[in-house]
């Protein structure tokens, strides 16, 4: 670059801008699948915001375009050639006018559409169904409230990895924990904020089924770049059946089974704080957990139906061998439902991250987990601490989590 | 007070003109005596000259310049590939709080608060500021606010929330190091020193402007820092309360935030809003004001639409109160709230296009001269557009909260703000070096200077656009290539791109340096008035003199030094040239002022200053330390109260005639 000659470095820079600006929209285009990507819609609200999207981004885009090729052709033009000094005019009050009124019938134009979508978002009359997310250091969790229309007779509480029936109207109710979260799947809505003591209304509608990666937004303190979510959109059918098995009654372990031994770690150990529904314990009596207890934000994720979901603590890691793990996600709309339902099978486990995890949990994911550091949150826990488990107890508690189909 | 009240005798600095005190001198009164004028250290630690106060303001922000710097430059070391592992989820989320924190309050503020403090004295042709030791105040508080800050890193870890310090993840269960702690002391006694410079600096706009100068002749950049003063007046109010109910929270065990006791979290994110967005223009404004003087000067004509651009400041100014909750479209005001915010932050943008369109028409027809400062200046007002283009389109509250907290969003405010103030200040530091220190900063080292800044620059921020479109979100310490899409543009590429970007435009920010020191080498000394320029700050002598002009300059023109160099031909409107900056500098000289009274220097403004920092580690380490820092308070508002107005040797004598100050001498 000819850093001497100026009048053509500047009007190079401006050449160079534009073609930065276009390279920006066709390079965009050049990642595919990015599982966020906020420009593919799956559902009815994101397609909204994306239609507001394909107003603003060209217009600004034009705008752009228009100022810069008037300033670059005004660096060229107006160079110091040895001209004489020009006339000190100060300005033309009309140009002036018309320069602010032009941007301002611009704008009252992006207006009025963008009234229209945020009104059109803000609706939530028609709901059709209700899931409460639940925010918290850092894993979400859903609890769906029995809705007998939708086929759920009694409430299911599930983490990380939000199931929802395609072509439904699902009105989100968030509320946090601790601090605040922020819900975003960008392929079904823009995002909406957990705020503690409050409850806001997010409403995502998918249009075929599929898998929604999404992330907390909003920062959440030590872990929150940690702190994943996907939303599973399923045929109606196949809402149906994965209604049914998270309402599926618990089964213990074969006795003498190395699961069986596991469901005594898991006794011992676990239950401190995770819940798995219709567990009991060796007297018959069902085995609570009291994770408020023992952990700032008085819930931690329940394990009931655990290899139903494919992802776990926060679903920042994957329960799902790699391949398996494509197999689903690389599904089409047709297969996934099937795919998904299939669950975690001992052939799929990604045992090495769970395994790893169960091993020493704040070594896999930044916690505050150190019981000499507690002071603060009055001696409880943010995040899981390191359980100090044997590999034989590891072994026995992966067989037994297995289970939880 | 109207400028015409303030009639000048020789005798009479504008600074001292209601004091009594100064007609008498000579007669020692208070407690304590002030310094004389010293030399060495004690001529800086001591002083109260806007001049040397503002070199003092830049220096400092400068180094903090460096500091945030390299803060981001761990940020993008860290990003630059998947699972970062340079930095801890801790330190990182330390580093990116301290890097906003370093950039916005120590950095951005103080440095236009240099440019403020230098110049807008000598724009409008006054001997100093209203208060002079309030300035001083204003200085040392901030330095104060600047070490508190950054001591937190070696004090058990910086503040961790992030610059906007979110309730209730800034309360001491969620964040229980003391680095928010710091953080809150150190960002109120930096507000302080904000908000007495601020009214320091109205004060000096409205009182003590040169005969004839009225608001509507006075330079674009003095307008542009008057506003932002008003705003800072406005807004330091209401984040100095949330700060105290948030250091009351976390050190007195206080509940406005704590949500078990029925606090709503949102009353911090309005308060830190309502002072956040006006910050911003805070930010900006300056930068604006650099450019629409530089912009004329290398064009050769006036300023495009004068009053327009004052206005659109002005008024950029006052809607920017306005536009505060488009921070929270995604935090569920609802949506009257959010279609409310959003149509008034589309609506500022209007002022802000005819900003860019008044520049780009203040070059048409100009004799554009391409120096380093005017290409600094044409750097802004191109990233700058990209940067309000990108704002329209979060505007838009729906595509919002696609965007808001992505990194669409730190490429947008980096366009914004280091295309739009960080250009700026540079466009100003080579415009106004030599006049400061009477040496012209290298043009070709200036070149390699904005090439690689504005190279750099693209690389670093132009792919946060995509990477935020595609995605990935603000402030997490690592990004997975689970979400980072397939293909080769994927979050991948453009993560290393932006990293290696950084680096090229460290590089930039380097040659700046060497451009400095070769300067400072350099014994060769700067013409009196190298880029032809327009307005009063370049009728003195380079650096200027203590008193800073001979004679308090009548006004009769905007673009008053230009209208006297040059006479327009009224019927062909052609400009002749009939006097050069040299001979109006001897012309001043030979009616040079005797007996000029200057402002002595003080001690107490930096012993108070000190005493504010030993005050607020007390809240910190205990009332003992607390005690102590409110006695040295009390002693130094004494002293301070006390002090005679001047030392008894401190009038200037008539100034010698070849430029350059004689050494001060005693009089009468």
């Amino acid at each position: 670059m000819d850093i001497v000659n100026n009048v053509k470095s500047s009007s190079h820079r401006i050449r160079n801008s534009i073609a930065a600006i276009i390279g920006i929209v066709v390079l965009a285009g050049c990642a595919r699948n990015a599982p966020q990507d906020t420009w593919q819609p799956r559902g009815h609200n994101a397609s909204v915001i994306n239609h507001l999207q394909w107003i603003i981004f060209p217009m600004a885009g034009v705008v752009g375009v228009l100022v810069f090729a008037f300033a670059a052709y005004t660096f060229w033009k107006f160079k110091d050639r040895g001209q004489p000094i020009p006339s000190q005019s100060h300005g033309k009050p009309v140009v002036e006018i018309i320069l602010t009124i032009i941007p301002a019938l611009i704008l009252t134009v992006v207006g009025v559409f963008t009234f229209r979508g945020i009104f059109e978002l803000a609706n939530t009359e028609d709901t059709q169904m209700v899931i409460n997310v639940t925010g918290q250091q850092w894993w979400w969790e859903y609890d769906y409230p029995a809705q007998a229309d939708q086929g759920i007779t009694q409430p299911i509480i599930t983490s990380g990895q939000l199931v929802i029936p395609v072509g439904t109207k699902i009105l989100l109710r968030e509320t946090s924990r601790d601090v605040i979260h922020s819900y975003w799947i960008p392929a079904l809505n823009g995002k909406k904020d957990a705020v503690p003591g409050r409850i806001n209304l997010l409403r995502l509608q998918a249009d075929k089924p599929g898998i929604f990666a999404g992330q907390c937004t909003e920062f959440c303190g030590l872990s929150h770049a940690n702190m994943r979510m996907e939303a599973i959109a399923l045929s109606k059918e196949d809402f149906a059946k994965w209604v049914a098995n998270q309402q599926k009654d618990y089964t213990s372990p074969a006795d003498g089974s190395l699961a069986k031994e596991g469901e005594g770690v898991f006794l011992n150990q676990c239950i401190r704080c995770h819940q798995v529904n219709g567990l009991k314990k060796a007297d018959g009596t069902p085995a609570l957990a009291a994770p408020d207890e023992n952990v700032y934000a008085g819930a931690v994720p329940n394990l009931s139906h655990l290899m139903s979901r494919n992802t776990f603590a926060g679903a920042k890691f994957d329960l799902l061998r790699k391949s398996c793990r494509s197999d689903v996600w690389d599904a089409s709309s047709e297969t996934i439902g099937a795919k998904y339902l299939a669950g975690v099978s001992e052939s799929c486990l990604n045992a090495t991250a769970l395994r790893a995890w169960l091993r020493n949990a704040p070594a896999m994911k930044p916690m505050y987990s150190d019981p000499k550091k507690l002071g603060p949150s009055g001696g409880k826990y943010r995040g899981m601490p390191n359980l100090g488990l044997t590999e034989t107890d590891i072994d026995k508690l992966v067989a037994y989590l297995l289970t939880l189909k | 007070m109207s400028t015409n009240e303030l009639t000048l005798t020789p005798s009479q600095s504008p600074g001292l003109v209601k004091s009594p005190l100064s007609i008498s001198p000579s007669r020692p009164l208070g407690a304590v005596r002030r310094p004389v004028n010293t030399t060495g250290w004690r001529e800086w630690l001591f002083t109260v000259d806007h001049k040397k106060i503002g070199i003092m303001y830049g220096c400092v922000a400068f180094t903090f310049f460096i500091v945030g710097g390299v803060e981001a430059l761990f940020i993008r070391l860290q990003l630059a590939l998947p699972d970062g592992r340079i930095l801890s989820a801790d330190k990182y989320n330390q580093m990116f709080t301290m890097h906003a924190t370093t950039m916005i309050f120590l950095f951005a503020m103080p440095m236009a608060a240099a440019f403020a403090n230098y110049f807008l004295p000598l724009q409008i042709g006054a001997r100093d500021v209203a208060f002079p030791r309030l300035n001083a105040l204003s200085f040392w508080l901030f330095v104060s606010g600047g070490l508190i800050l950054n001591a937190s890193w070696f004090l058990g870890g910086a503040a961790d929330g992030g610059w906007f310090m979110y309730a209730p993840n800034s309360g001491p269960v969620f964040s229980p190091s003391n680095g928010v702690d710091f953080w809150v002391l150190g960002l109120q006694i930096a507000g302080i020193a904000s908000l007495i410079g601020s009214i320091n600096l109205i004060v000096t706009v409205l009182n003590m402007r040169a005969p004839g100068m009225t608001l509507m002749k006075m330079p674009v950049f003095t307008w542009m820092i008057l506003v932002v003063q008003f705003l800072l007046v406005f807004s330091l109010p209401v984040i100095t309360v949330a700060l105290v109910l948030l250091m009351f929270q976390r050190s007195y065990g206080a509940t406005f935030f704590d949500v078990s006791q029925g606090a709503d979290p949102l009353l911090w994110q309005h308060l830190f809003w309502i002072f956040g967005h006006p910050e911003v223009y805070v930010l900006i404004l300056p930068g604006f004001g650099i450019i629409s003087e530089v912009l004329p000067t290398f064009s050769r004509k006036p300023l495009f639409g004068y009053p327009f651009v004052v206005f659109s400041g002005a008024s950029i100014g006052l809607v920017g109160f306005g536009v505060w909750a488009h921070h929270m479209f995604a935090s569920g005001l609802g949506p009257v709230s959010v279609a409310v915010f959003s149509m008034a932050t589309m609506a500022i943008a209007i002022p802000t296009g005819v900003k860019i369109f008044n520049w780009l028409l203040t070059m048409w027809g100009g004799k554009i001269w391409y120096t380093a400062s005017m290409k600094f200046a044409i750097g802004l007002v191109i990233l700058f557009t990209i940067g309000g283009l990108s704002g329209v389109t979060h505007a838009v509250a729906p595509s919002d909260t696609q965007q808001t907290d992505t990194y669409y969003i730190v490429a947008h405010f980096h366009y914004v703000l280091f295309g739009g103030m960080v250009f700026g200040l540079f466009s100003g530091f080579y415009y106004w070096w030599p006049k400061v220190f009477g040496k012209m900063l290298n043009e070709k080292l200036g070149s390699w200077n904005f090439w690689f800044m504005v190279i750099g620059m693209n690389l670093t921020f132009g792919p946060m656009h995509i990477l935020g479109l595609q995605g990935q979100p603000r402030r997490m310490y690592i990004w997975t290539e689970a979400r980072a899409g397939e293909g080769f543009f994927n979050f991948g590429f453009w993560n290393l791109v932006s990293s290696i970007g950084s680096f090229v435009l460290a590089v930039g920010i380097l040659f700046f340096i060497i451009n400095v020191i070769k300067t400072t080498r350099n014994p060769e000394r700067a013409p009196l008035d190298p880029w032809d320029a327009r307005t009063l700050e370049w009728l003195t002598t380079s650096p200027p003199k203590v008193h800073n002009f001979d004679r308090i300059p009548v006004v009769h023109h905007l673009d008053e030094f230009f209208h006297r160099k040059y006479v327009e031909d009224e019927t062909t409107h052609a400009m002749t040239q009939i006097a050069t900056g040299e001979d109006l500098m001897r012309a001043e000289e030979a009616a040079a002022d005797t007996g000029i009274h200057m402002p002595g220097p003080s001690y107490w403004p930096l012993l108070l200053a000190i005493g504010v920092a030993v005050l607020g580690m007390g809240i910190i380490y205990g009332t003992p330390i607390m005690v102590v820092g409110a006695l040295v308070v009390l002693f130094s508002s004494f002293g301070w109260v006390l002090e005679p107005s001047v030392p008894e040797p401190i009038d200037f004598d008539s100034p010698s005639h070849d430029g350059h100050t004689k050494e001060i001498a005693p009089v009468g």
